[in-house]
Protein backbone atom coordinates (compact mmCIF):
# COMPACT_ATOMS: atom_id res chain seq x y z
CA UNK A 1 0.00 0.00 0.00
CA UNK A 2 1.47 3.31 -1.01
CA UNK A 3 0.93 6.14 1.34
CA UNK A 4 1.85 9.74 0.90
CA UNK A 5 2.81 11.78 3.90
CA UNK A 6 0.44 14.66 4.73
CA UNK A 7 3.18 17.16 3.93
CA UNK A 8 3.73 15.69 0.52
CA UNK A 9 0.02 15.72 -0.18
CA UNK A 10 -0.26 19.36 0.81
CA UNK A 11 2.65 20.28 -1.40
CA UNK A 12 1.29 18.53 -4.42
CA UNK A 13 -2.17 20.02 -4.01
CA UNK A 14 -1.14 23.48 -2.91
CA UNK A 15 -1.58 25.25 -6.26
CA UNK A 16 -5.12 23.95 -6.61
CA UNK A 17 -6.26 24.36 -3.05
CA UNK A 18 -8.39 27.51 -3.17
CA UNK A 19 -10.40 26.36 -6.13
CA UNK A 20 -10.65 22.86 -4.68
CA UNK A 21 -12.55 24.07 -1.65
CA UNK A 22 -14.67 26.42 -3.72
CA UNK A 23 -15.50 23.68 -6.20
CA UNK A 24 -16.40 21.28 -3.39
CA UNK A 25 -18.68 23.92 -1.91
CA UNK A 26 -20.28 24.37 -5.28
CA UNK A 27 -21.21 20.69 -5.37
CA UNK A 28 -18.28 19.35 -7.41
CA UNK A 29 -18.08 15.72 -6.29
CA UNK A 30 -14.59 15.18 -7.66
CA UNK A 31 -13.31 18.16 -5.66
CA UNK A 32 -14.84 16.79 -2.49
CA UNK A 33 -13.36 13.39 -3.25
CA UNK A 34 -9.96 15.06 -3.52
CA UNK A 35 -10.51 16.57 -0.09
CA UNK A 36 -11.38 13.13 1.26
CA UNK A 37 -8.27 11.58 -0.28
CA UNK A 38 -6.15 14.41 1.06
CA UNK A 39 -7.23 13.89 4.65
CA UNK A 40 -8.37 10.28 4.78
CA UNK A 41 -5.17 8.90 6.33
CA UNK A 42 -5.17 11.45 9.10
CA UNK A 43 -8.83 10.99 9.98
CA UNK A 44 -8.75 7.22 9.67
CA UNK A 45 -5.61 6.99 11.81
CA UNK A 46 -7.13 9.09 14.56
CA UNK A 47 -10.11 6.74 14.61
CA UNK A 48 -7.91 3.67 14.49
CA UNK A 49 -5.64 4.79 17.32
CA UNK A 50 -8.59 5.89 19.42
CA UNK A 51 -10.90 2.92 18.85
CA UNK A 52 -8.30 0.20 18.17
CA UNK A 53 -10.40 -1.31 15.42
CA UNK A 54 -10.14 -0.81 11.69
CA UNK A 55 -13.85 -1.30 11.02
CA UNK A 56 -14.78 1.19 13.71
CA UNK A 57 -12.14 3.59 12.47
CA UNK A 58 -13.60 3.40 8.97
CA UNK A 59 -17.11 4.04 10.30
CA UNK A 60 -15.85 7.00 12.25
CA UNK A 61 -13.89 8.43 9.34
CA UNK A 62 -16.90 8.08 7.06
CA UNK A 63 -19.08 9.83 9.62
CA UNK A 64 -16.54 12.65 9.93
CA UNK A 65 -16.40 13.18 6.17
CA UNK A 66 -20.18 13.20 5.95
CA UNK A 67 -20.22 15.90 8.60
CA UNK A 68 -17.62 17.81 6.61
CA UNK A 69 -19.83 17.56 3.53
CA UNK A 70 -22.70 19.13 5.43
CA UNK A 71 -20.49 21.87 6.91
CA UNK A 72 -18.42 22.78 3.87
CA UNK A 73 -19.78 26.30 3.93
CA UNK A 74 -18.19 26.95 7.31
CA UNK A 75 -14.73 25.80 6.19
CA UNK A 76 -12.55 28.78 5.44
CA UNK A 77 -9.40 27.17 4.03
CA UNK A 78 -7.72 23.84 3.52
CA UNK A 79 -5.74 24.38 6.69
CA UNK A 80 -8.96 25.02 8.54
CA UNK A 81 -10.38 21.90 6.91
CA UNK A 82 -7.55 19.77 8.31
CA UNK A 83 -7.93 21.29 11.74
CA UNK A 84 -11.69 20.83 11.62
CA UNK A 85 -11.39 17.18 10.61
CA UNK A 86 -8.89 16.39 13.37
CA UNK A 87 -11.06 18.12 15.92
CA UNK A 88 -14.26 16.37 14.90
CA UNK A 89 -12.57 12.97 14.56
CA UNK A 90 -10.96 13.15 18.00
CA UNK A 91 -14.09 14.37 19.73
CA UNK A 92 -16.32 11.88 17.95
CA UNK A 93 -13.98 9.06 18.95
CA UNK A 94 -14.03 10.19 22.58
CA UNK A 95 -17.81 10.31 22.39
CA UNK A 96 -18.03 6.80 20.96
CA UNK A 97 -15.68 5.47 23.62
CA UNK A 98 -17.65 7.13 26.40
CA UNK A 99 -20.87 5.67 25.12
CA UNK A 100 -19.22 2.24 25.07
CA UNK A 101 -20.01 1.70 21.43
CA UNK A 102 -16.48 0.46 21.01
CA UNK A 103 -14.47 -1.02 23.83
CA UNK A 104 -10.79 -0.48 24.23
CA UNK A 105 -10.18 -3.99 25.44
CA UNK A 106 -10.37 -5.50 22.00
CA UNK A 107 -7.02 -6.49 20.61
CA UNK A 108 -5.68 -4.75 17.57
CA UNK A 109 -6.84 -7.15 14.96
CA UNK A 110 -5.05 -5.45 12.17
CA UNK A 111 -1.49 -5.45 13.29
CA UNK A 112 -0.52 -7.41 10.21
CA UNK A 113 -2.16 -4.81 8.01
CA UNK A 114 0.01 -1.97 9.22
CA UNK A 115 1.32 -0.47 6.03
CA UNK A 116 4.66 -1.29 4.62
CA UNK A 117 6.08 2.12 5.33
CA UNK A 118 6.37 1.13 8.95
CA UNK A 119 8.54 -1.85 8.16
CA UNK A 120 11.63 0.12 9.02
CA UNK A 121 10.47 0.18 12.65
CA UNK A 122 10.07 -2.48 15.23
CA UNK A 123 6.57 -3.80 14.47
CA UNK A 124 6.26 -5.45 17.87
CA UNK A 125 7.11 -2.24 19.61
CA UNK A 126 4.68 -0.33 17.45
CA UNK A 127 1.93 -2.78 18.23
CA UNK A 128 2.77 -2.62 21.89
CA UNK A 129 2.64 1.15 21.79
CA UNK A 130 -0.74 1.00 20.09
CA UNK A 131 -1.98 -1.41 22.74
CA UNK A 132 -0.71 0.75 25.57
CA UNK A 133 -2.19 3.82 24.01
CA UNK A 134 -5.51 1.99 24.07
CA UNK A 135 -5.20 1.60 27.82
CA UNK A 136 -5.19 5.36 28.37
CA UNK A 137 -8.40 7.19 29.17
CA UNK A 138 -10.17 8.49 26.04
CA UNK A 139 -9.24 12.14 26.58
CA UNK A 140 -5.61 11.34 27.32
CA UNK A 141 -5.49 9.05 24.30
CA UNK A 142 -6.86 11.78 22.07
CA UNK A 143 -4.25 14.18 23.39
CA UNK A 144 -1.45 11.71 22.64
CA UNK A 145 -2.75 10.91 19.17
CA UNK A 146 -3.06 14.56 18.23
CA UNK A 147 0.36 15.32 19.70
CA UNK A 148 2.40 12.45 18.28
CA UNK A 149 0.45 11.35 15.23
CA UNK A 150 -0.82 14.69 13.98
CA UNK A 151 2.07 16.70 15.41
CA UNK A 152 -0.27 19.31 16.87
CA UNK A 153 1.09 21.70 19.45
CA UNK A 154 -0.36 21.98 22.92
CA UNK A 155 -2.46 25.04 22.15
CA UNK A 156 -3.99 23.40 19.08
CA UNK A 157 -4.85 20.29 21.08
CA UNK A 158 -6.38 22.38 23.84
CA UNK A 159 -8.59 24.17 21.33
CA UNK A 160 -9.50 21.03 19.45
CA UNK A 161 -10.47 19.09 22.54
CA UNK A 162 -11.87 22.08 24.39
CA UNK A 163 -9.69 21.64 27.43
CA UNK A 164 -7.26 23.94 29.27
CA UNK A 165 -3.66 24.03 28.07
CA UNK A 166 -2.42 22.88 31.45
CA UNK A 167 -4.68 19.85 31.29
CA UNK A 168 -3.22 18.94 27.91
CA UNK A 169 0.30 19.28 29.28
CA UNK A 170 -0.63 17.20 32.28
CA UNK A 171 -2.12 14.47 30.05
CA UNK A 172 1.03 14.36 27.94
CA UNK A 173 3.34 14.22 30.93
CA UNK A 174 1.39 11.54 32.75
CA UNK A 175 0.86 9.45 29.64
CA UNK A 176 4.52 9.60 28.73
CA UNK A 177 5.46 8.60 32.24
CA UNK A 178 3.03 5.71 32.16
CA UNK A 179 4.18 4.55 28.74
CA UNK A 180 7.81 4.88 29.67
CA UNK A 181 7.30 3.05 32.93
CA UNK A 182 5.12 0.27 31.62
CA UNK A 183 6.64 -0.77 28.43
CA UNK A 184 8.81 1.42 26.55
CA UNK A 185 11.77 1.25 28.84
CA UNK A 186 12.19 -2.47 28.62
CA UNK A 187 11.20 -2.57 24.96
CA UNK A 188 13.52 0.18 23.98
CA UNK A 189 16.43 -1.41 25.73
CA UNK A 190 15.71 -4.68 23.99
CA UNK A 191 15.26 -3.00 20.64
CA UNK A 192 18.43 -1.05 21.00
CA UNK A 193 20.35 -4.11 22.02
CA UNK A 194 18.99 -6.09 19.08
CA UNK A 195 19.88 -3.32 16.65
CA UNK B 1 12.78 15.36 22.34
CA UNK B 2 13.02 12.22 24.48
CA UNK B 3 13.50 8.84 22.91
CA UNK B 4 10.05 7.77 24.03
CA UNK B 5 8.51 10.68 22.19
CA UNK B 6 10.54 9.91 19.12
CA UNK B 7 9.42 6.28 19.23
CA UNK B 8 5.83 7.33 19.72
CA UNK B 9 5.99 9.70 16.79
CA UNK B 10 7.31 6.94 14.55
CA UNK B 11 4.88 4.35 15.86
CA UNK B 12 1.91 6.67 15.41
CA UNK B 13 2.49 7.60 11.81
CA UNK B 14 -0.74 7.98 9.86
CA UNK B 15 -1.96 4.82 8.20
CA UNK B 16 -4.11 4.43 5.14
CA UNK B 17 -7.75 3.41 5.34
CA UNK B 18 -8.79 0.23 3.54
CA UNK B 19 -8.82 0.43 -0.27
CA UNK B 20 -11.91 2.05 -1.73
CA UNK B 21 -12.58 4.15 1.34
CA UNK B 22 -12.96 7.42 -0.57
CA UNK B 23 -15.34 5.78 -3.04
CA UNK B 24 -17.45 4.45 -0.18
CA UNK B 25 -17.59 7.93 1.36
CA UNK B 26 -18.67 9.39 -1.97
CA UNK B 27 -21.40 6.77 -2.33
CA UNK B 28 -22.66 7.55 1.17
CA UNK B 29 -23.04 11.26 0.47
CA UNK B 30 -26.58 12.57 0.24
CA UNK B 31 -27.76 13.48 -3.25
CA UNK B 32 -27.84 17.16 -2.54
CA UNK B 33 -25.73 19.08 -0.07
CA UNK B 34 -27.82 21.19 2.31
CA UNK B 35 -26.31 24.54 1.59
CA UNK B 36 -27.54 28.08 1.27
CA UNK B 37 -24.49 29.78 -0.14
CA UNK B 38 -24.29 27.68 -3.28
CA UNK B 39 -27.43 29.37 -4.55
CA UNK B 40 -26.51 32.62 -6.29
CA UNK B 41 -27.75 35.73 -4.56
CA UNK B 42 -29.64 36.91 -7.68
CA UNK B 43 -31.76 33.79 -7.64
CA UNK B 44 -32.64 34.29 -4.02
CA UNK B 45 -33.62 37.87 -4.72
CA UNK B 46 -35.77 36.95 -7.69
CA UNK B 47 -37.72 34.37 -5.71
CA UNK B 48 -40.52 36.43 -4.09
CA UNK B 49 -41.96 33.47 -2.22
CA UNK B 50 -38.63 32.68 -0.54
CA UNK B 51 -37.90 36.32 0.30
CA UNK B 52 -41.45 36.74 1.63
CA UNK B 53 -41.02 33.84 4.03
CA UNK B 54 -37.56 35.03 4.98
CA UNK B 55 -38.96 38.47 5.84
CA UNK B 56 -42.04 37.15 7.60
CA UNK B 57 -40.54 34.25 9.55
CA UNK B 58 -38.78 36.27 12.26
CA UNK B 59 -41.71 38.59 13.10
CA UNK B 60 -44.09 35.64 12.94
CA UNK B 61 -41.95 33.69 15.38
CA UNK B 62 -41.80 36.72 17.67
CA UNK B 63 -45.57 37.21 17.50
CA UNK B 64 -46.18 33.53 18.19
CA UNK B 65 -43.88 33.71 21.19
CA UNK B 66 -45.71 36.75 22.53
CA UNK B 67 -49.10 35.12 22.09
CA UNK B 68 -47.86 32.00 23.82
CA UNK B 69 -46.47 34.07 26.70
CA UNK B 70 -49.78 35.97 27.11
CA UNK B 71 -51.82 32.78 27.05
CA UNK B 72 -49.52 31.16 29.54
CA UNK B 73 -49.77 34.21 31.81
CA UNK B 74 -53.55 34.16 31.61
CA UNK B 75 -53.64 30.47 32.39
CA UNK B 76 -51.43 30.97 35.44
CA UNK B 77 -53.55 33.92 36.64
CA UNK B 78 -56.77 31.89 36.31
CA UNK B 79 -55.25 29.04 38.24
CA UNK B 80 -54.14 31.41 41.00
CA UNK B 81 -57.64 32.90 41.21
CA UNK B 82 -59.17 29.46 41.43
CA UNK B 83 -56.80 28.50 44.20
CA UNK B 84 -57.57 31.74 46.11
CA UNK B 85 -61.32 31.14 45.69
CA UNK B 86 -61.07 27.62 47.04
CA UNK B 87 -59.08 28.82 50.03
CA UNK B 88 -61.65 31.55 50.77
CA UNK B 89 -64.46 29.04 50.49
CA UNK B 90 -62.76 26.73 52.93
CA UNK B 91 -62.26 29.59 55.39
CA UNK B 92 -65.89 30.58 55.10
CA UNK B 93 -67.03 27.01 55.70
CA UNK B 94 -64.80 26.79 58.73
CA UNK B 95 -66.20 30.07 60.09
CA UNK B 96 -69.78 28.87 59.55
CA UNK B 97 -68.99 25.63 61.33
CA UNK B 98 -67.56 27.51 64.30
CA UNK B 99 -70.50 29.90 64.40
CA UNK B 100 -72.95 27.04 64.27
CA UNK B 101 -71.14 25.31 67.10
CA UNK B 102 -71.20 28.46 69.22
CA UNK B 103 -74.91 28.91 68.57
CA UNK B 104 -75.55 25.32 69.58
CA UNK B 105 -73.61 25.87 72.78
CA UNK B 106 -75.55 29.03 73.50
CA UNK B 107 -78.84 27.28 72.78
CA UNK B 108 -77.93 24.45 75.12
CA UNK B 109 -76.99 26.91 77.80
CA UNK B 110 -80.24 28.76 77.38
CA UNK B 111 -82.31 25.57 77.50
CA UNK B 112 -80.58 24.36 80.70
CA UNK B 113 -81.34 27.45 82.91
CA UNK B 114 -84.69 29.18 83.62
CA UNK B 115 -85.09 32.56 82.08
CA UNK B 116 -85.16 35.30 84.76
CA UNK B 117 -87.10 37.59 82.51
CA UNK B 118 -90.08 35.22 82.49
CA UNK B 119 -90.29 35.15 86.37
CA UNK B 120 -90.43 38.93 86.51
CA UNK B 121 -93.22 39.03 84.00
CA UNK B 122 -95.30 36.31 85.84
CA UNK B 123 -95.29 38.16 89.22
CA UNK B 124 -96.05 41.76 88.37
CA UNK B 125 -98.54 42.31 91.16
Amino acid sequence: MIRESPIAVNQTTAPDTPSLLLRARGGDASAFESLVRMHQSSVFSIGYRMLNRRDAAEDLAQDVFLQLYRRLDSIESLEHCGYWLRRVAANLAIDWLRHAAYTTTQPLEAGAEIPAQQADHDPLLNRELDRLLGELAPAARAVMVLRYQEDCDVAEIATALDMPVNTVKSHIKRSLTALRGKVIGARLITAEELS
Amino acid sequence: MSEVEDRLRRALRPIDPPPGFAERVMRALPDQRPTATVTPIDIVRTSPRASFWRRVSAPAALAASLVAAVLLGQHVAIQQEERAGLAARQELMQALRLTSQKLDDAYQAVQGTPAPVQENEENPS
